[in-house]
């Protein structure tokens, strides 16, 4: 019961990419086609689960002090090991995302669930939180990439020989390919979930609380120096 | 002192770790990502040349500078020994960076085909529009010396793309350098056909 709960919160309660707003930068750079952010979602849940799952296994061994070096040191691991694997069976992807996939090891999610939930739980847990944060997080990339293929490029397209390939012809709205169009997209679709979950509160009789280490009453951080 | 071991010998035997796992990744990846590099040159080479039952990738003629650096490495095709076309990588800089493109010419002296190779940083939507086969088409059959490889706006012959005009007349220059070169060693180039004996295959960094 446990394991299920954390593998379901990442991908809504805690979603990485529309409740945490963490790794904006490759959410932003590779969504602009469905495929990429699936390619994405999938090289960043790999590197997640076993990540998290190294993480908790040698929790105990691991220095308080230096634990940050040590994370980044098995997260860029697996990053590599991805980058050469993806390079080795699937060039196009790689070539894609180019400079994205070694880009995974600063992504914070990654470094952000060791640090909070890996470092602290065992390893059946975190991997479960692993494997419930990376499907949040390529759910949520795949539902950007979608919207902004469609409404930028008029297509949907999966991996070639198998894949779905519609094409609408006609003019498309350009603006939604290019960066400024990726953060219009974000920003709507933040907006839609937030309208989602006040509407499921207010239909259960209450009213919607973001979780209290979420909340923007709750942080400080724009009070500084004022 | 006990402290400062444990502070120093966890990570020290972390990245030894992740230092075997990773030479054995490399060791098991290396074989395929060869391949995958071969299979997608043969691809646009095959995309940009007329029919030929040699392995361009293994007749190749390559022009080698005085320092002894390779410059330019063509695969030259042939069909029933007799020489078809050839092929060759050129990179220009786009509106996001280097692009890397193959472009084959026949043995008339024309462009049979041209290929942006996959990787290129241009706007999507707008600059990453030279990898549709509408520009890419826009090269072929034209004659090397009849043509003026400029972009439309230049009063060349290549219609650039709308909005994307960076993009075009990098592709264009790129193409027209290649072509320039192609034509000063043209003649070696035909005469490579045949040499096919076993020239070892040179990589380019």
């Amino acid at each position: 019961v446990r394991m299920l709960k954390e593998l379901l919160k990442g991908l809504w309660k805690e979603n990485p990419v529309f409740r945490l707003v963490l790794g904006m930068c490759p959410t932003l750079a590779v969504t602009t086609s469905l495929e990429n952010a699936l390619g994405m979602g999938m090289a960043a849940t790999f590197v997640l689960v076993c990540s998290n799952a190294v993480i908790a296994a040698v929790r105990r061994f691991i220095p308080a002090k230096v634990r940050i070096p040590c994370f980044i040191v098995i997260i860029a691991t697996f990053v590599t090991v991805v980058d050469l694997m993806m390079n080795a069976f699937v060039p196009e992807l790689h070539a894609a995302l180019g400079l994205f996939i070694p880009l995974i090891v600063v992504n914070c999610i990654i470094l952000g669930r060791a640090e909070a939930f890996a470092s602290k739980h065992s390893v059946a847990l975190s991997v479960a939180d692993g494997v419930g944060m990376g499907l949040g997080f390529t759910l949520s990339l795949a539902l950007l990439g979608t919207v902004r293929e469609i409404l930028g490029a008029g297509t949907i397209t999966l991996w070639g020989d198998w894949g779905v390939k519609l094409s609408a012809g006609g003019d498309t709205i350009i603006l939604f390919v290019l960066a400024p169009g990726g953060f219009i997209a974000l920003g709507c679709l933040l907006g839609l979930m937030n309208h989602i979950q006040s509407v499921l509160a207010r239909r259960r009789g209450g009213s919607f609380e973001p979780p209290a280490h979420l909340d923007c009453r709750h942080c400080v951080i724009c009070k500084w120096g004022a | 002192m006990k402290n400062i071991a444990q502070l120093v010998g966890v990570p020290t035997v972390i990245c030894l770790l992740a230092g075997l796992l990773l030479a054995w990744v490399h060791g098991v990846t290396e074989q395929p990502i060869r391949e995958a590099k071969r299979k997608q040159k043969m691809a646009a080479i095959k995309k940009t040349l007329p029919a030929y039952d040699n392995q361009p990738d293994r007749t190749v003629y390559a022009v080698v500078a005085a320092d002894g650096r390779t410059n330019a490495l063509y695969y030259v095709a042939s069909r029933n020994g007799a020489y078809v076309g050839a092929a060759r990588e050129v990179t220009g800089r786009g509106y996001g960076g280097e692009l890397r493109l193959m472009i084959g010419v026949n043995a008339d002296g024309a462009v049979h085909g041209l290929e942006v190779l996959p990787g290129h940083k241009e706007t999507p939507g707008l600059g990453a529009k030279i990898a549709s086969d509408d520009f890419q088409g826009r090269f072929a059959g034209r004659s090397i010396r009849d043509t003026v490889w400029k972009v439309d706006k230049e009063d060349g012959a290549i219609q650039a793309i709308t909005a994307a005009t960076i993009s075009s007349k990098a592709v264009t220059e790129a193409v027209a350098a290649g072509l320039a070169e192609y034509l000063e060693h043209e003649a070696a180039i035909r005469a490579a056909v045949g040499a096919d004996a076993a020239a070892p295959q040179e990589e380019r960094p």
